[in-house]
């Protein structure tokens, strides 16, 4: 058996191919819908379809993270435990520092819609494991 | 919480992949117990002394860390 002390290598815990392609699916969907809203390209229930569409995928993208972290071992599950831990407060800080620009009348709330907003909670998530997974290197 | 993880798979000449696949956790989990930044769980402890035909006492020495006291002693 060969010895194996080699580098540390980032999460064994990476995304799994079901989990890949109902991610990929869902941001499909959500750009498309987006898409077709922002160019009012339809109209009237349409619309609202439109609006619900991504839900489906996402919950698909759920039930494979959620499965995916339960196949985690003790340490992986401690790791994301963390990172939620970062992301978390990580995420009221910043809707909280966003209100406050809002009512220093800094940034308007125009400029930082929900369409945006959301992208940065993954970016904390993604910044939590990095640090966390750092600590056990 | 120190270990004797290192040695005894240096002495069976495992690689970190192979204990990682008779414990079922990931390699990283196993560099992780061994550089003493993750004391694991007692079920793990269990599985890696068994897997090592040693008791756990043998393997893991909390005698640096402890703090804990028998019942009824007092902290002086």
């Amino acid at each position: 058996m060969k010895d194996d002390n080699a580098a540390y290598s980032y999460p064994s815990s990476r995304c799994d191919l079901p989990t890949t392609i109902s991610a990929a699916t869902w941001a499909i969907c959500y750009l498309g819908s987006l898409w077709l809203l922002k160019h009012e390209m339809v109209g009237g229930w349409m619309r609202v379809a439109l609006v619900i569409l991504p839900v489906i995928p996402f919950a698909v993208f759920l039930r494979h993270f959620v499965s995916q972290l339960r196949n985690l071992d003790e340490l992986q599950r401690r790791v994301h435990l963390e990172a939620l831990g970062y992301a978390f407060p990580l995420s009221i800080l910043f809707f909280m520092t966003l209100g406050l620009l809002d009512v220093a009348q800094i940034l308007s709330s125009k400029d930082f819609s929900y369409q945006l907003v959301w992208s940065y909670l993954p970016v904390f998530y993604a910044i939590g494991l990095v640090l966390s997974w750092r600590r056990y290197r | 919480m120190t270990n004797l993880l290192r040695v005894l798979r240096a002495e069976r000449r495992w690689s970190q992949a192979d204990v990682a696949e008779h414990l079922g956790v990931s390699r990283q989990t196993v560099n992780a117990v061994e550089t003493e930044r993750y004391e694991p769980s007692l079920s793990l402890a269990f599985k890696i002394s068994r897997l090592f035909e040693r008791p756990i006492e043998a393997i893991f020495d909390d005698s640096v860390t402890t703090h804990a006291r028998p019942p009824g002693q007092s902290a002086g």
